[in-house]
């Protein structure tokens, strides 16, 4: 456990070490306030058109019902967060693993007594904390916007843990990797388009039975964190992006296997 | 190998890509998902065999062991996830519980015997659809209902024979009957399945022309949403003149009396006192300020209907109206009409005459089901309900619990009549008809004079969504004080940080 926490510590101290974590942080705030701020404009504008319109006020039943806080802010957002962290996520990730092996550094890690399981999980649990960091700091602007107007604060909480598991299990992949890379371009790369893959299977459809879509439909990502866009935080999600990080931890364990052994 | 699975990723990615951008398969997609899927397919290969080349007798336990591991952990994660699935475990944050199913649409679609099919048409990009897609599936968690999508474009023939006018409408079937739903709120598909389950309850006989409330008219001021709610919960309403009526049709399992304006024909009032007299039921919604002559029949029955005005001053000022006139109820006995009602469930009552229940025979049974609260108390001076604003004083009138709706049952003679006593009438128009819980307490009421006491349920209500601005000075202000600032002061951190890398 003390090996765990010193493991946790020194992967945090380099972390904030490095630029690339405050630009990472900065990005996906500053994206997050200016896509929520954009539709929270578009939003009013269109409610004061309708009013004036229609010369009735707010609570006349002439703004179509579409026009809410939820179809018109909340979910554009989290669809435009969604692939925008698809991006940035793996910025953190790529050198999680890759950079030891690289520089040939994770030798010296396993000569220190840690197991290869010991390592993963720190890593993991110093990316987690990290995203989780990133996506808190980036949900100030519209908490506060949200709390201030006194509206859908629990919605926008529901979303707030929707996008957190998301970027959790966006951070599993791209851990994965980093694991396998050497290099960290590498990592980055194939962790976008391994995401970018698992984002949707919409596209397989037409080519696939109906059974074969269900499948597909359960494991991927965007059908997963939706539903927490529409304020509904289901049992079934929250474990299958646990799921998402157990199968992760467990391929990321197997990279150290395969280095033993020389592949 | 690797180089083969980096093109191949790649590859797909932008074959995904083009797809999601354009929104359907070009050469460009196709091309690209093809060669990529190929170049994933050789790495694959090329990697399964680098591995064999190395596995020695030393080194294959331990990439066994890895692999096995990895699948050892994708299965512990699908068990668990199908657990969890069938937990039906979930949260609704919407704040509004919009996908908190209601008892009455569960009950609904639980009593289908054969198989229920819900058909979900829709054009491709049509945003309501999510919503509609996750209330059916949440329906399908609990009762056997099997949900179909369908695009509108692909299916010109359902249009036409299931008259679907828009997208996002749903196709409620079983056997060869249908139910078609433009508008997918809960409240809409609860009254679909009502109407699918084609139960009837029985006849209820709205008395009228003598001042009575109107079941056809449809202004606010009208009862035709009380008419269209008892209809979809099975009951036929036939409307009797009841100046000219010398007795209550036989085929009535219940009477409804809304608010008479005048005196009634003393005729009428005999013909209802031989239907109550041989087992029949009624149910009685009157107005203060208005004597009409069923009162002292009621009073027969122990329910009187006092000649004054009640005034609740916990209600406060509600609409238009003095404070405590209109009363928002939520002390409820335990009683079936009022089942499932607390105080988080509460009823709108505008202007109420209150009631008094006493059993006048032994063996009678007569309660109080709805309260006021106990600051209440009553006033003879009717001139109150013009009363706009401000408050009703109070000169030397007790304060304590008053009814505002009683409940008798009559076991007389071997049959057993039912009254139910509203001191409001205005609580069923269509106004008030959807406030609160007053439609369930009213049709729960007919349910129980008639001795439909399954049928009793709550019903789901109308959600608002959120159609409210936010101030826009202020949300620019909030991006200027938070959503631009923690971004700025975080490249701040990032700058120094680079900097003193820089530097040592």
């Amino acid at each position: 456990m003390t090996a765990l926490l010193a493991l946790v510590r020194k992967e945090l101290l380099s972390l904030f070490a490095l630029p690339t974590a405050y630009l990472t942080l900065t990005m996906v705030a500053l994206v997050t306030a200016l896509i929520f701020f954009d539709h929270l404009r578009i939003y009013n504008q269109t409610l004061f058109l309708y009013a004036t319109t229609t010369m009735g006020g707010f609570s006349t039943d002439e703004i179509p019902d579409y026009i809410n806080l939820w179809d018109a802010v909340f979910f554009p957002v989290m669809e435009t967060l969604g692939l925008t962290l698809i991006g940035a996520v793996p910025l953190v990730t790529m050198r999680v693993f890759a950079e030891e092996r690289s520089r040939g550094t994770d030798e010296l890690l396993v000569t220190t007594g840690l197991t290869p399981t010991t390592i993963v999980v720190g890593k993991f649990a110093v990316t987690f904390l990290f995203v989780t960091l990133m996506m808190g700091v980036s949900f100030v602007y519209p908490a506060t916007a949200i709390a201030r107007g006194g509206l859908g604060i629990e919605h926008l909480a529901a979303v707030f843990v929707g996008l957190t598991l998301y970027s959790i299990a966006l951070a599993s992949i791209g851990l994965v990797c980093s694991a396998f890379a050497s290099s960290q371009l590498v990592a980055a790369v194939s962790a976008w388009a391994v995401a970018f893959v698992f984002w949707d299977f919409a596209w397989v459809y037409p080519f696939v039975s109906e059974g074969v879509a269900g499948f597909l439909d359960a494991i991927s990502l965007h059908l997963r964190y939706g539903s927490f866009a529409e304020g509904i935080v289901s049992l079934s999600n929250i474990v299958y992006f646990g799921g998402v990080v157990l199968v992760a931890v467990a391929a990321a364990r197997f990279s150290f296997d395969l280095r033993r052994v020389g592949a | 190998m690797r180089g083969l699975a980096l093109t191949g990723v790649i590859a797909l990615s932008f074959g995904l890509g083009s797809f999601y951008a354009t929104g359907h398969f070009g050469v460009f997609s196709a091309v690209n998902l093809a060669l990529g899927s190929l170049a994933l397919l050789a790495a694959t290969v090329a990697g399964v065999r680098r591995i064999r080349r190395i596995g020695g007798p030393h080194s294959r336990p331990v990439i066994l062991r890895g692999a096995l591991l990895i699948v050892a952990a994708f299965a512990l994660a699908l068990v668990l996830e199908q657990s969890a699935t069938r937990s039906r475990i979930q949260f609704d944050w919407t704040g509004e519980g919009r996908f908190e199913l209601s008892p009455a649409t569960l009950k609904a679609c639980g009593e289908f015997d054969g198989e229920l099919t819900a058909a979900l048409y829709r054009s491709e990009g049509d945003p309501r659809t999510r919503r509609t897609r996750l209330l059916l599936q949440r329906l399908a968690q609990f009762c056997p209902l099997v949900v179909r999508e369908l695009l509108l474009d692909e299916s010109p023939e359902d249009e036409d024979r299931y008259a679907i006018g828009s997208s996002n409408s749903v196709v409620f079937a079983i056997g060869d009957r249908f139910e078609t739903v433009e508008r997918p709120t809960e409240g809409a598909i609860y009254e679909a399945l009502y109407r699918l389950r084609s139960v009837s309850n029985g006849v209820v006989t709205v008395l009228r022309g003598e001042g009575q409330g109107d079941p056809e008219r449809q202004d606010d001021l009208g009862y035709s949403g009380l008419a269209v709610a008892l209809g979809t919960e099975g009951y036929r309403l036939q409307v009797a003149v009841s100046a000219a009526i010398t007795e209550i049709p036989d085929d009535s399992d219940a009477v409804l009396l809304i608010s008479p304006r005048r005196r009634m024909r003393d005729s009428t009032i005999d013909a209802l006192r031989r239907y109550l007299a041989k087992g029949g039921r009624l149910v009685a919604l009157l107005e203060p300020g208005v004597e009409s002559g069923v009162e002292s029949l009621l009073a027969e029955y122990g329910l009187e209907a006092l000649p004054s005005v009640l005034v609740d001053p916990a209600s406060g000022a509600v609409e238009d109206a003095a404070e405590g006139l209109n009363i928002v109820a939520y002390n409820y006995a335990e009683h079936p009409a009022s089942a499932g009602l607390n105080q988080n469930r509460m009823t709108f009552f505008p202007g109420v005459r209150p009631i008094a229940a006493r059993a006048t025979r032994p063996g009678d049974r007569v309660m109080g089901v709805v309260w006021s609260s106990p600051h209440a108390w009553a006033t003879d001076d009717l001139s109150v309900l013009e009363q706009r604003s401000g408050r009703v004083e109070r000169r030397d009138e007790p304060q304590g619990y008053r009814y505002i709706m009683a409940a008798g049952r009559y076991p007389r003679d071997g049959v057993e009549t039912r009254i139910v006593v509203f001191g409001d009438a205005d609580f069923a128009s269509n106004r008030y008809l959807r406030a609160l819980y007053d439609l369930d307490i009213l049709i729960n009421s007919v349910h129980w004079v008639v001795q439909r006491e399954s049928q009793i349920t709550l019903r789901p209500k109308i959600r608002d969504t959120v159609q409210f601005p936010l101030p826009m000075q202020d949300t620019l202000r909030t991006l200027y004080g938070v959503g631009l600032l923690v971004p700025e002061l975080l490249l701040i951190a990032g700058g120094v940080v680079w900097m003193r890398r820089r530097a040592a």
